[in-house]
Protein backbone atom coordinates (compact mmCIF):
# COMPACT_ATOMS: atom_id res chain seq x y z
CA UNK A 1 0.00 0.00 0.00
CA UNK A 2 1.54 3.76 -1.04
CA UNK A 3 -0.27 6.37 0.76
CA UNK A 4 0.41 10.02 0.27
CA UNK A 5 -1.26 12.92 3.08
CA UNK A 6 -1.36 16.36 2.17
CA UNK A 7 1.97 15.56 -0.04
CA UNK A 8 2.92 19.26 -1.48
CA UNK A 9 6.47 20.68 -3.29
CA UNK A 10 6.99 23.85 -3.21
CA UNK A 11 9.98 25.26 -5.99
CA UNK A 12 10.22 28.93 -5.87
CA UNK A 13 6.49 30.19 -6.87
CA UNK A 14 5.26 26.78 -8.27
CA UNK A 15 3.53 24.45 -6.19
CA UNK A 16 4.42 21.23 -8.38
CA UNK A 17 2.02 19.08 -5.75
CA UNK A 18 -0.76 20.47 -4.04
CA UNK A 19 -1.81 18.63 -1.00
CA UNK A 20 -2.35 15.65 -2.75
CA UNK A 21 -4.00 12.99 -0.87
CA UNK A 22 -4.20 9.48 -2.33
CA UNK A 23 -3.85 5.62 -1.64
CA UNK A 24 -2.75 2.93 -4.18
CA UNK A 25 -4.17 -0.17 -3.13
CA UNK A 26 -2.54 -3.72 -3.48
CA UNK A 27 -3.60 -6.52 -5.84
CA UNK A 28 -5.13 -3.75 -8.68
CA UNK A 29 -2.48 -1.65 -11.40
CA UNK A 30 -3.37 1.90 -10.56
CA UNK A 31 -2.47 4.20 -13.46
CA UNK A 32 -1.22 7.82 -12.62
CA UNK A 33 -2.28 10.36 -15.21
CA UNK A 34 -1.16 13.68 -15.83
CA UNK A 35 -0.35 16.37 -18.27
CA UNK A 36 3.52 16.90 -18.36
CA UNK A 37 3.99 18.80 -15.59
CA UNK A 38 1.24 17.66 -13.43
CA UNK A 39 3.39 16.90 -10.70
CA UNK A 40 3.67 12.71 -11.61
CA UNK A 41 6.91 12.38 -11.02
CA UNK A 42 7.61 14.44 -8.42
CA UNK A 43 5.14 12.65 -7.09
CA UNK A 44 6.73 9.32 -6.99
CA UNK A 45 10.37 11.25 -6.37
CA UNK A 46 8.91 12.22 -3.01
CA UNK A 47 7.41 8.76 -2.05
CA UNK A 48 10.43 7.11 -2.41
CA UNK A 49 12.22 10.04 -0.65
CA UNK A 50 14.58 11.21 -3.64
CA UNK A 51 12.85 14.76 -3.13
CA UNK A 52 11.80 16.24 0.62
CA UNK A 53 8.14 16.98 0.34
CA UNK A 54 7.73 21.12 1.86
CA UNK A 55 4.60 19.72 3.59
CA UNK A 56 2.49 16.10 3.94
CA UNK A 57 3.96 12.91 4.07
CA UNK A 58 4.53 9.67 1.85
CA UNK A 59 4.46 5.95 2.81
CA UNK A 60 4.97 2.64 2.00
CA UNK A 61 3.53 -0.12 4.19
CA UNK A 62 3.17 2.17 6.20
CA UNK A 63 6.94 4.08 6.49
CA UNK A 64 8.47 6.19 5.13
CA UNK A 65 10.46 5.14 2.21
CA UNK A 66 13.90 5.92 3.88
CA UNK A 67 12.75 3.99 7.33
CA UNK A 68 12.18 0.55 5.42
CA UNK A 69 14.48 -1.72 7.17
CA UNK A 70 15.47 -3.17 3.70
CA UNK A 71 13.61 -0.63 0.69
CA UNK A 72 14.72 -2.53 -2.32
CA UNK A 73 13.47 -6.06 -1.45
CA UNK A 74 9.80 -3.89 -0.13
CA UNK A 75 9.98 -1.59 -3.36
CA UNK A 76 11.00 -1.62 -6.89
CA UNK A 77 11.01 1.90 -8.78
CA UNK A 78 11.75 3.06 -12.57
CA UNK A 79 12.03 6.83 -12.10
CA UNK A 80 14.04 7.66 -14.85
CA UNK A 81 16.06 5.06 -17.08
CA UNK A 82 18.97 7.63 -18.23
CA UNK A 83 20.16 7.83 -14.41
CA UNK A 84 22.91 5.75 -14.70
CA UNK A 85 26.91 5.56 -14.81
CA UNK A 86 27.19 5.00 -18.31
CA UNK A 87 30.34 3.61 -17.98
CA UNK A 88 29.59 0.49 -15.85
CA UNK A 89 27.73 -2.62 -17.45
CA UNK A 90 24.09 -3.76 -16.86
CA UNK A 91 25.70 -6.28 -14.78
CA UNK A 92 27.72 -4.62 -12.88
CA UNK A 93 25.28 -1.97 -11.83
CA UNK A 94 23.08 -4.41 -10.79
CA UNK A 95 25.38 -5.96 -8.71
CA UNK A 96 26.29 -2.32 -6.82
CA UNK A 97 22.68 -2.42 -6.31
CA UNK A 98 22.70 -5.91 -5.01
CA UNK A 99 25.34 -5.36 -2.84
CA UNK A 100 23.13 -2.58 -0.58
CA UNK A 101 21.01 -5.55 -0.01
CA UNK A 102 22.78 -8.71 0.56
CA UNK A 103 21.17 -9.82 -2.58
CA UNK A 104 22.86 -12.55 -4.04
CA UNK A 105 24.68 -12.32 -7.39
CA UNK A 106 22.57 -15.34 -9.29
CA UNK A 107 19.48 -13.09 -8.79
CA UNK A 108 21.26 -10.19 -10.82
CA UNK A 109 21.63 -12.59 -13.75
CA UNK A 110 18.07 -13.78 -13.45
CA UNK A 111 16.15 -10.58 -13.39
CA UNK A 112 18.69 -9.53 -16.44
CA UNK A 113 17.29 -12.87 -18.37
CA UNK A 114 13.82 -11.68 -17.33
CA UNK A 115 14.01 -8.61 -19.63
CA UNK A 116 15.79 -9.50 -22.13
CA UNK A 117 19.05 -8.42 -21.21
CA UNK A 118 21.29 -11.33 -20.31
CA UNK A 119 23.17 -11.00 -23.97
CA UNK A 120 24.13 -7.60 -23.15
CA UNK A 121 25.06 -7.88 -19.79
CA UNK A 122 28.33 -7.17 -19.94
CA UNK A 123 28.18 -4.78 -22.51
CA UNK A 124 28.51 -0.91 -21.18
CA UNK A 125 25.31 1.00 -20.84
CA UNK A 126 26.74 3.73 -23.04
CA UNK A 127 25.96 1.49 -25.90
CA UNK A 128 22.33 1.03 -24.89
CA UNK A 129 19.30 1.82 -26.92
CA UNK A 130 16.50 3.85 -24.49
CA UNK A 131 14.60 0.92 -24.86
CA UNK A 132 17.58 -1.56 -23.40
CA UNK A 133 18.10 1.04 -20.51
CA UNK A 134 14.15 1.49 -19.76
CA UNK A 135 14.61 -2.72 -19.39
CA UNK A 136 17.32 -2.36 -17.11
CA UNK A 137 15.54 0.17 -14.99
CA UNK A 138 12.98 -2.39 -14.72
CA UNK A 139 15.73 -5.23 -13.88
CA UNK A 140 16.81 -3.02 -10.83
CA UNK A 141 12.93 -2.95 -9.93
CA UNK A 142 12.60 -6.33 -9.81
CA UNK A 143 15.80 -6.74 -8.15
CA UNK A 144 14.97 -7.22 -4.84
CA UNK A 145 11.35 -9.12 -5.80
CA UNK A 146 9.24 -6.60 -4.21
CA UNK A 147 5.60 -6.20 -2.86
CA UNK A 148 5.60 -2.82 -4.04
CA UNK A 149 6.23 -1.55 -7.75
CA UNK A 150 6.85 2.14 -8.89
CA UNK A 151 7.37 2.82 -13.05
CA UNK A 152 7.88 6.26 -14.32
CA UNK A 153 6.34 6.07 -18.05
CA UNK A 154 7.58 2.42 -18.29
CA UNK A 155 7.16 2.12 -22.23
CA UNK A 156 9.09 4.84 -23.40
CA UNK A 157 11.13 3.62 -25.71
CA UNK A 158 10.06 0.00 -25.47
CA UNK A 159 8.99 -1.97 -28.70
CA UNK A 160 5.95 -3.14 -29.42
CA UNK A 161 7.34 -6.54 -28.19
CA UNK A 162 8.44 -4.40 -25.23
CA UNK A 163 5.31 -2.49 -24.41
CA UNK A 164 3.30 -6.31 -24.43
CA UNK A 165 5.52 -7.18 -22.12
CA UNK A 166 5.89 -4.40 -19.82
CA UNK A 167 1.77 -4.59 -19.59
CA UNK A 168 1.78 -8.95 -18.63
CA UNK A 169 4.27 -8.17 -16.15
CA UNK A 170 2.17 -5.64 -14.20
CA UNK A 171 -1.05 -7.81 -14.78
CA UNK A 172 1.22 -10.70 -13.42
CA UNK A 173 2.36 -8.40 -10.72
CA UNK A 174 -1.19 -7.12 -9.91
CA UNK A 175 -2.69 -10.41 -9.75
CA UNK A 176 -0.33 -12.05 -7.18
CA UNK A 177 -1.61 -8.97 -4.94
CA UNK A 178 1.57 -6.82 -5.21
CA UNK A 179 0.81 -3.29 -5.18
CA UNK A 180 1.54 -1.15 -8.51
CA UNK A 181 2.00 1.84 -9.75
CA UNK A 182 2.21 3.27 -13.25
CA UNK A 183 2.19 6.56 -14.95
CA UNK A 184 1.78 7.29 -18.51
CA UNK A 185 1.16 9.35 -20.87
CA UNK A 186 0.01 6.79 -23.16
CA UNK A 187 -4.33 6.72 -22.15
CA UNK A 188 -5.19 3.84 -24.35
CA UNK A 189 -2.18 1.86 -23.06
CA UNK A 190 -3.22 2.64 -19.78
CA UNK A 191 -6.70 1.63 -20.21
CA UNK A 192 -5.64 -1.99 -21.24
CA UNK A 193 -3.55 -2.33 -17.74
CA UNK A 194 -5.05 -0.52 -15.07
CA UNK A 195 -7.78 -1.18 -12.96
CA UNK A 196 -7.24 2.44 -11.03
CA UNK A 197 -6.74 5.66 -12.13
CA UNK A 198 -5.44 8.78 -9.95
CA UNK A 199 -5.71 11.88 -11.73
CA UNK A 200 -3.76 14.85 -11.19
CA UNK A 201 -3.41 17.99 -12.75
CA UNK A 202 -1.19 21.37 -11.75
CA UNK A 203 -0.18 18.69 -8.72
CA UNK A 204 -3.78 18.43 -7.44
CA UNK A 205 -6.22 15.84 -7.47
CA UNK A 206 -8.58 15.75 -9.97
CA UNK A 207 -9.98 11.89 -10.14
CA UNK A 208 -9.36 8.85 -7.88
CA UNK A 209 -11.82 6.27 -8.71
CA UNK A 210 -11.82 2.96 -10.66
CA UNK A 211 -11.42 2.70 -14.23
CA UNK A 212 -15.01 1.78 -14.49
CA UNK A 213 -15.93 4.54 -12.56
CA UNK A 214 -14.17 7.26 -14.90
CA UNK A 215 -15.60 5.91 -17.88
CA UNK A 216 -19.16 5.99 -16.81
CA UNK A 217 -18.41 9.48 -15.30
CA UNK A 218 -17.76 10.61 -18.73
CA UNK A 219 -21.18 9.32 -20.48
CA UNK A 220 -21.55 5.60 -22.31
CA UNK A 221 -21.00 4.99 -25.93
CA UNK A 222 -20.97 7.70 -28.09
CA UNK A 223 -21.62 7.72 -32.08
CA UNK A 224 -19.15 8.79 -34.09
CA UNK A 225 -20.80 10.40 -37.59
CA UNK A 226 -18.45 11.35 -40.94
CA UNK A 227 -20.64 13.63 -42.91
CA UNK A 228 -19.58 16.27 -45.40
CA UNK A 229 -23.00 18.53 -43.81
CA UNK A 230 -21.95 18.45 -40.28
CA UNK A 231 -23.32 21.36 -38.89
CA UNK A 232 -26.91 20.39 -40.60
CA UNK A 233 -26.81 17.53 -38.83
CA UNK A 234 -25.78 19.32 -35.72
CA UNK A 235 -28.64 21.78 -35.88
CA UNK A 236 -31.43 18.61 -36.29
CA UNK A 237 -30.45 16.84 -33.43
CA UNK A 238 -32.25 16.57 -29.82
CA UNK A 239 -31.99 18.59 -27.32
CA UNK A 240 -30.38 16.13 -25.03
CA UNK A 241 -27.88 14.60 -27.51
CA UNK A 242 -24.71 15.70 -26.46
CA UNK A 243 -22.20 16.24 -29.50
CA UNK A 244 -18.90 17.43 -30.15
CA UNK A 245 -16.98 17.96 -33.12
CA UNK A 246 -14.05 15.61 -33.48
CA UNK A 247 -13.28 17.30 -37.05
CA UNK A 248 -14.20 19.15 -39.68
CA UNK A 249 -16.40 16.42 -41.21
CA UNK A 250 -16.77 14.21 -37.89
CA UNK A 251 -18.95 14.55 -35.01
CA UNK A 252 -19.32 12.26 -31.74
CA UNK A 253 -22.48 12.12 -30.41
CA UNK A 254 -23.60 10.96 -26.94
CA UNK A 255 -27.50 10.77 -25.35
CA UNK A 256 -28.40 9.15 -28.35
CA UNK A 257 -27.84 5.28 -29.87
CA UNK A 258 -26.81 5.30 -33.65
CA UNK A 259 -29.87 4.24 -34.77
CA UNK A 260 -31.34 7.76 -34.00
CA UNK A 261 -28.02 9.53 -35.52
CA UNK A 262 -28.74 7.23 -39.11
CA UNK A 263 -32.62 8.22 -38.76
CA UNK A 264 -32.36 11.53 -38.36
CA UNK A 265 -29.56 11.73 -41.14
CA UNK A 266 -31.76 9.91 -43.60
CA UNK A 267 -35.29 11.90 -42.99
CA UNK A 268 -33.11 15.65 -43.25
CA UNK A 269 -31.51 14.66 -46.05
CA UNK A 270 -27.91 15.03 -44.83
CA UNK A 271 -25.46 12.15 -46.26
CA UNK A 272 -23.76 9.97 -43.93
CA UNK A 273 -20.05 8.63 -44.98
CA UNK A 274 -19.39 6.84 -41.77
CA UNK A 275 -21.72 6.03 -38.85
CA UNK A 276 -20.66 3.86 -35.51
CA UNK A 277 -20.52 3.25 -32.09
CA UNK A 278 -17.86 4.34 -29.82
CA UNK A 279 -16.73 2.90 -26.55
CA UNK A 280 -16.40 5.10 -23.99
CA UNK A 281 -12.17 5.99 -23.81
CA UNK A 282 -10.20 6.51 -20.98
CA UNK A 283 -8.74 10.03 -23.15
CA UNK A 284 -11.72 11.29 -23.61
CA UNK A 285 -12.59 10.85 -20.48
CA UNK A 286 -8.87 12.19 -19.12
CA UNK A 287 -9.80 15.19 -21.39
CA UNK A 288 -13.33 15.71 -19.75
CA UNK A 289 -11.83 15.53 -16.16
CA UNK A 290 -8.75 17.94 -16.96
CA UNK A 291 -10.07 20.39 -20.11
CA UNK A 292 -11.33 23.03 -17.82
CA UNK A 293 -8.89 22.38 -14.97
CA UNK A 294 -5.92 22.23 -16.63
CA UNK A 295 -3.57 23.87 -19.51
CA UNK A 296 -1.65 21.33 -21.18
CA UNK A 297 1.88 22.02 -21.21
CA UNK A 298 3.39 21.12 -24.35
CA UNK A 299 5.62 18.27 -24.50
CA UNK A 300 9.29 18.77 -23.47
CA UNK A 301 8.41 21.54 -21.32
CA UNK A 302 9.75 20.94 -17.46
CA UNK A 303 8.17 22.84 -14.49
CA UNK B 1 18.42 -4.37 8.57
CA UNK B 2 20.71 -3.47 11.57
CA UNK B 3 22.13 0.73 10.89
CA UNK B 4 25.76 -1.56 11.01
CA UNK B 5 24.64 -3.97 8.60
CA UNK B 6 23.13 -1.39 6.26
CA UNK B 7 26.78 0.77 6.53
CA UNK B 8 28.43 -2.24 5.57
CA UNK B 9 26.86 -3.10 3.00
CA UNK B 10 26.78 0.72 1.54
CA UNK B 11 30.38 0.50 1.80
CA UNK B 12 30.83 -2.69 -0.35
CA UNK B 13 28.75 -0.55 -3.11
CA UNK B 14 31.00 2.16 -2.97
CA UNK B 15 33.99 -0.04 -3.45
CA UNK B 16 32.40 -1.25 -6.21
CA UNK B 17 31.11 1.49 -8.07
CA UNK B 18 34.75 3.00 -7.92
CA UNK B 19 36.05 -0.19 -9.61
CA UNK B 20 33.50 -0.61 -12.01
CA UNK B 21 34.29 2.34 -14.27
CA UNK B 22 37.30 2.51 -16.36
CA UNK B 23 38.22 6.17 -15.12
CA UNK B 24 39.19 4.71 -11.52
CA UNK B 25 41.44 2.23 -13.24
CA UNK B 26 42.96 5.02 -15.16
CA UNK B 27 43.55 7.29 -12.47
CA UNK B 28 45.39 4.46 -10.16
CA UNK B 29 47.81 3.20 -13.33
CA UNK B 30 48.58 6.63 -14.33
CA UNK B 31 49.56 7.60 -10.52
CA UNK B 32 51.79 3.87 -10.78
CA UNK B 33 53.56 4.56 -13.45
CA UNK B 34 54.49 8.69 -12.41
CA UNK B 35 55.62 7.63 -9.09
CA UNK B 36 57.59 4.14 -10.22
CA UNK B 37 58.92 6.47 -13.47
CA UNK B 38 60.09 8.84 -10.91
CA UNK B 39 61.30 6.16 -8.62
CA UNK B 40 63.55 4.50 -11.20
CA UNK B 41 64.99 8.35 -12.64
CA UNK B 42 65.77 9.24 -8.76
CA UNK B 43 67.29 6.09 -8.16
CA UNK B 44 69.11 6.43 -11.33
CA UNK B 45 70.14 9.64 -10.58
CA UNK B 46 71.66 8.27 -6.54
CA UNK B 47 72.70 5.38 -8.16
CA UNK B 48 75.14 7.20 -10.83
CA UNK B 49 76.23 10.37 -8.76
CA UNK B 50 76.39 8.85 -5.25
CA UNK B 51 77.87 12.18 -3.87
CA UNK B 52 74.84 13.80 -4.73
CA UNK B 53 73.23 11.95 -1.92
CA UNK B 54 72.22 13.12 1.52
CA UNK B 55 73.99 11.30 3.98
CA UNK B 56 71.93 9.07 5.81
CA UNK B 57 68.99 9.23 3.90
CA UNK B 58 67.28 6.20 2.74
CA UNK B 59 65.48 5.33 -0.54
CA UNK B 60 62.12 6.15 1.15
CA UNK B 61 63.48 10.00 1.33
CA UNK B 62 63.94 9.50 -2.29
CA UNK B 63 60.30 9.30 -3.42
CA UNK B 64 58.42 11.70 -0.82
CA UNK B 65 58.08 14.65 -3.42
CA UNK B 66 56.07 12.19 -5.46
CA UNK B 67 53.53 12.56 -2.77
CA UNK B 68 52.70 16.03 -4.45
CA UNK B 69 51.76 13.79 -7.68
CA UNK B 70 49.77 11.34 -5.62
CA UNK B 71 47.76 14.65 -3.97
CA UNK B 72 46.84 15.59 -7.39
CA UNK B 73 45.96 12.77 -8.67
CA UNK B 74 44.46 11.34 -5.99
CA UNK B 75 41.86 14.64 -5.63
CA UNK B 76 41.37 13.97 -8.71
CA UNK B 77 40.40 10.65 -8.57
CA UNK B 78 38.10 11.46 -5.45
CA UNK B 79 36.24 14.42 -7.00
CA UNK B 80 35.97 12.15 -10.12
CA UNK B 81 34.15 9.10 -8.04
CA UNK B 82 32.42 11.68 -5.76
CA UNK B 83 30.73 13.56 -8.20
CA UNK B 84 29.99 10.58 -10.54
CA UNK B 85 26.93 10.20 -9.42
CA UNK B 86 25.64 13.38 -9.89
CA UNK B 87 27.02 14.04 -13.64
CA UNK B 88 25.41 11.00 -15.10
CA UNK B 89 22.12 11.03 -12.73
CA UNK B 90 23.21 7.76 -11.37
CA UNK B 91 22.31 9.40 -7.83
CA UNK B 92 18.59 8.45 -8.70
CA UNK B 93 19.24 4.80 -8.20
CA UNK B 94 21.69 5.13 -5.62
CA UNK B 95 19.25 7.07 -3.24
CA UNK B 96 16.77 4.31 -4.36
CA UNK B 97 19.24 1.60 -2.77
CA UNK B 98 20.85 3.56 0.04
CA UNK B 99 17.96 6.17 1.47
CA UNK B 100 19.23 6.96 4.53
CA UNK B 101 21.32 9.62 3.26
CA UNK B 102 23.30 9.57 6.53
CA UNK B 103 24.70 6.48 5.84
CA UNK B 104 25.18 7.25 2.47
CA UNK B 105 27.73 9.77 3.32
CA UNK B 106 29.77 7.97 5.53
CA UNK B 107 30.21 4.87 3.40
CA UNK B 108 31.05 7.39 0.43
CA UNK B 109 33.40 9.20 2.25
CA UNK B 110 35.12 6.67 4.10
CA UNK B 111 35.47 4.35 1.21
CA UNK B 112 36.58 6.67 -1.55
CA UNK B 113 38.89 8.62 0.86
CA UNK B 114 39.81 5.42 2.34
CA UNK B 115 40.53 3.50 -0.64
CA UNK B 116 42.21 6.70 -3.10
CA UNK B 117 44.12 7.40 0.32
CA UNK B 118 45.50 3.34 0.45
CA UNK B 119 46.11 3.71 -3.19
CA UNK B 120 48.34 6.68 -2.98
CA UNK B 121 50.13 5.25 0.00
CA UNK B 122 50.98 2.01 -2.32
CA UNK B 123 52.30 3.58 -4.78
CA UNK B 124 54.57 5.49 -2.76
CA UNK B 125 55.68 2.20 -1.20
CA UNK B 126 56.36 0.33 -4.56
CA UNK B 127 58.05 3.58 -5.69
CA UNK B 128 60.74 3.51 -2.76
CA UNK B 129 60.98 0.42 -3.51
CA UNK B 130 62.10 0.89 -7.24
CA UNK B 131 64.53 3.67 -5.65
CA UNK B 132 66.24 1.09 -3.55
CA UNK B 133 66.85 -1.28 -6.45
CA UNK B 134 68.78 1.14 -8.28
CA UNK B 135 70.55 2.18 -4.85
CA UNK B 136 70.31 -0.90 -2.24
CA UNK B 137 73.07 0.68 0.04
CA UNK B 138 70.59 3.44 0.86
CA UNK B 139 68.20 1.02 2.97
CA UNK B 140 64.67 0.41 3.12
CA UNK B 141 64.14 0.56 6.64
CA UNK B 142 60.58 -0.48 7.95
CA UNK B 143 60.99 1.92 10.87
CA UNK B 144 61.26 5.09 8.07
CA UNK B 145 58.23 3.51 6.14
CA UNK B 146 55.82 3.31 8.38
CA UNK B 147 56.92 6.90 9.18
CA UNK B 148 56.64 8.12 6.30
CA UNK B 149 53.20 6.12 5.40
CA UNK B 150 52.07 8.49 8.49
CA UNK B 151 52.99 11.34 7.56
CA UNK B 152 52.30 11.07 3.58
CA UNK B 153 48.75 9.22 5.04
CA UNK B 154 48.00 12.48 6.65
CA UNK B 155 48.22 14.77 3.48
CA UNK B 156 46.61 12.03 1.64
CA UNK B 157 43.42 11.44 3.60
CA UNK B 158 42.75 15.42 4.14
CA UNK B 159 43.38 16.24 0.51
CA UNK B 160 40.73 13.49 -0.81
CA UNK B 161 38.44 13.92 1.97
CA UNK B 162 38.78 17.61 0.88
CA UNK B 163 38.20 16.32 -2.48
CA UNK B 164 34.87 14.36 -1.29
CA UNK B 165 33.28 17.30 0.75
CA UNK B 166 34.04 19.58 -2.39
CA UNK B 167 32.40 17.04 -4.78
CA UNK B 168 29.21 16.78 -2.74
CA UNK B 169 28.73 19.84 -1.96
CA UNK B 170 29.00 21.40 -5.67
CA UNK B 171 27.82 18.18 -7.24
CA UNK B 172 30.14 19.18 -10.03
CA UNK B 173 33.22 17.63 -11.71
CA UNK B 174 34.04 20.53 -12.74
CA UNK B 175 33.65 22.80 -10.24
CA UNK B 176 35.24 20.57 -7.63
CA UNK B 177 38.70 20.16 -9.61
CA UNK B 178 38.64 24.08 -10.18
CA UNK B 179 38.13 24.61 -6.40
CA UNK B 180 40.83 21.68 -5.55
CA UNK B 181 43.02 23.18 -7.47
CA UNK B 182 42.71 26.91 -6.61
CA UNK B 183 42.75 25.46 -2.65
CA UNK B 184 45.95 23.27 -3.15
CA UNK B 185 48.13 24.55 -5.84
CA UNK B 186 46.90 27.85 -7.39
CA UNK B 187 45.87 29.69 -3.93
CA UNK B 188 49.05 29.24 -2.08
CA UNK B 189 51.28 30.09 -4.84
CA UNK B 190 49.46 32.95 -5.86
CA UNK B 191 48.86 34.77 -2.49
CA UNK B 192 52.73 33.78 -1.19
CA UNK B 193 53.97 35.87 -3.95
CA UNK B 194 51.79 39.01 -3.74
CA UNK B 195 53.52 41.93 -1.38
CA UNK B 196 51.09 42.36 1.36
CA UNK B 197 50.67 40.37 4.80
CA UNK B 198 47.64 39.24 4.68
CA UNK B 199 47.56 37.64 1.45
CA UNK B 200 50.51 35.96 3.03
CA UNK B 201 48.60 34.77 5.93
CA UNK B 202 45.73 33.45 3.93
CA UNK B 203 48.27 31.46 1.92
CA UNK B 204 49.57 30.11 4.88
CA UNK B 205 46.36 28.94 6.16
CA UNK B 206 45.10 27.46 2.88
CA UNK B 207 44.97 23.57 2.69
CA UNK B 208 47.81 23.37 -0.19
CA UNK B 209 50.21 25.20 1.85
CA UNK B 210 49.89 22.93 4.64
CA UNK B 211 50.46 19.82 2.06
CA UNK B 212 53.70 21.59 0.84
CA UNK B 213 55.05 21.93 4.08
CA UNK B 214 54.32 18.24 4.94
CA UNK B 215 56.10 17.28 2.40
CA UNK B 216 58.68 19.06 1.54
CA UNK B 217 59.18 20.67 5.50
CA UNK B 218 58.92 24.44 3.94
CA UNK B 219 55.98 26.83 3.58
CA UNK B 220 55.26 30.26 2.44
CA UNK B 221 55.39 31.80 5.91
CA UNK B 222 58.66 30.60 8.53
CA UNK B 223 56.08 30.23 11.52
CA UNK B 224 54.44 27.20 10.04
CA UNK B 225 54.70 23.91 12.28
CA UNK B 226 53.55 20.49 11.24
CA UNK B 227 50.99 20.53 13.94
CA UNK B 228 49.46 24.37 12.34
CA UNK B 229 49.75 22.34 9.00
CA UNK B 230 48.28 19.21 10.04
CA UNK B 231 45.59 21.13 11.34
CA UNK B 232 44.97 23.75 8.47
CA UNK B 233 44.24 20.40 6.19
CA UNK B 234 41.89 19.13 8.83
CA UNK B 235 39.57 21.99 8.98
CA UNK B 236 39.79 22.32 5.26
CA UNK B 237 38.43 18.62 4.87
CA UNK B 238 36.05 18.98 7.79
CA UNK B 239 34.73 21.94 6.57
CA UNK B 240 34.39 20.88 2.60
CA UNK B 241 32.70 17.91 4.41
CA UNK B 242 29.83 19.85 6.31
CA UNK B 243 29.02 21.53 3.37
CA UNK B 244 29.16 18.24 1.34
CA UNK B 245 27.12 16.63 4.08
CA UNK B 246 24.46 18.97 4.22
CA UNK B 247 23.82 19.21 0.37
CA UNK B 248 23.48 15.07 0.55
CA UNK B 249 21.09 15.17 3.65
CA UNK B 250 19.32 18.08 3.64
CA UNK B 251 18.14 18.67 -0.46
CA UNK B 252 16.31 16.80 -3.18
CA UNK B 253 18.50 14.17 -4.49
CA UNK B 254 20.06 15.95 -7.90
CA UNK B 255 18.31 19.51 -8.03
Amino acid sequence: MIRTSGLTKVYGSIRAVDDLTFDVVPGAVTGFLGPNGAGKSTTMRMIVGLDRPTAGTATVAGRAYAALPAPLREVGALLDAGAMHPGRTARSHLRVAARTHGIPFARVDEVLEQVGLAHAARRRIRGYSLGMRQRLGIAGALLGDPQVLLFDEPVNGLDLDGVRWIRSLLRGFADEGRTVLVSSHLMSEVQLVADRVVVIGDGRLVADSTVAELLGRAGGPRVRVCTPRADDLLRHLPAHAVAERTGTHELEVSGVAPAVVGDLAHAVGVPVHHLSEVEQSLEHAYLALTGQQVDPVPEGVAR
Amino acid sequence: MSPALTLVRAGRAEWSRIWTVRSSWVFALALLVVVLGFGAVIGNDAASDPAGVTPGSTAWDGIRFTGMFALFGLVAMAVVVATGDHATGGIVPTLQWTPRRGMLLAARTAVVAGTTTLLGLLCMAAGAVVVWTFVPHLGLPVADGLALVGEMGVVLACGTLLAVGLGLATRSTAASLVLAIALLLVGPLLLAQLPYDWTLTVATHLPGSGALFLIFGEGPSDDMTTTSARLTMAAWSLAALAAGGWRLLATDADR
